[in-house]
């Protein structure tokens, strides 16, 4: 089997010869030759490793946590009362960002928080 | 600046909370009395007819500001108990109005977050005017203008008096 590859402006006649469990290839005049059970490793091909940005609510002040409206496993839709945080003399619901499950929660009612401490994850 | 009045509610902090994302800013929910008035922690507010009970549905404020939202209405109603009732106000920091050492309002915050953004705040103003006299649990902690005053005072002027100073005093903060 004949080709003729043109890569720019250069062509380069390319065969490829199949004979007695070996395969030719020609380049002009190089030729590769592999064993037909030869495995032809292919370069691993990098996948970017998908970023899933984690879910996560944060205290948005430093209070204590009085109440938990969900537990783990739990699904959860966007704007929904997660905790109840008092701080400042001041009682602050903390609403969902997101909408899914709820993969760990840590934090136990009582407890003290502090700002931008993550409260709970989701995914 | 609009009102909603009510006979009886549960608790008007309960009712504006329910209709908090419809409405608009400085809506007020008003009530002669409440079944389940509450303060901090859920704790219980005496709140027979002849007070005053309401809760204002703020403008949104930053996070940052939270903080000075409770502290900003008291300073509103202790200035008001001095200037129109020469009352010597004392403030138990940041949300209760005491007058002789005893407590005569109560005021609750509560705040919805989502993420870093303030959605609704609400204000939960419970101010004992007319009211006659306290329960025997309550008589040596709680107070009334009437009470102080020997007479009696008008809630509705009141409460525009006081949401008049509130808006006027957080329009300065935002």
């Amino acid at each position: 089997m004949k080709f003729l590859i043109k890569i720019g402006d250069k062509e380069y006649p390319v065969e490829i010869l199949e004979k007695e469990g070996e395969v030719k290839i020609k380049v002009g005049e190089k030729e590769f030759s592999f064993k037909k059970e030869e495995k032809i490793f292919l370069a691993k091909t990098k996948f970017e490793k998908r970023e899933f940005k984690e879910k996560r609510i944060l205290a948005p002040i430093a209070g204590t946590i009085s109440e938990i409206f969900v537990k783990e496993g739990d699904f959860v839709k966007e704007g929904q009362k997660i905790f109840l945080l008092s701080a400042m003399k001041m009682e602050n619901e903390i609403l969902s960002d997101f909408e899914g499950k709820v993969k760990k929660v840590f934090v136990k009612k009582g407890e003290n928080v502090k700002k931008d401490q993550t409260l709970l994850i989701g995914e | 600046m609009k009102i909603l009045e009510f006979e009886k509610l549960e608790s008007t902090q309960k009712k504006a909370k329910e209709i908090a994302k419809e409405a608009e800013p400085w809506t007020v929910v008003l009530a002669k009395e409440q079944t389940g008035g509450y303060g901090r922690k859920g704790n219980f507010w005496y709140s027979p007819r002849g007070g005053l009970y309401f809760s204002a549905i703020l403008p949104k404020t930053k996070i940052e500001d939270l903080q000075i939202l409770t502290i900003l209405a008291a300073f509103c109603i202790a200035k008001i108990l001095k200037e129109d009732f020469k009352f010597e106000p004392f403030i138990k920091l940041p949300n209760d109005v005491y007058v002789n050492n005893k407590k005569i309002c109560g005021i609750l915050t509560e705040n919805m977050i989502l993420g870093k953004e303030v959605k609704n705040s609400i204000i939960g103003i419970g101010l004992n005017t007319n009211i006659e006299k306290f329960p025997k649990d309550l008589e040596n902690i709680a107070t009334s203008i009437k009470i102080e005053l020997k007479r009696k005072v008008e809630n509705k002027e009141l409460l525009k008096k006081i949401l008049e100073e509130l808006k006027e005093k957080l329009e300065i903060i935002s």
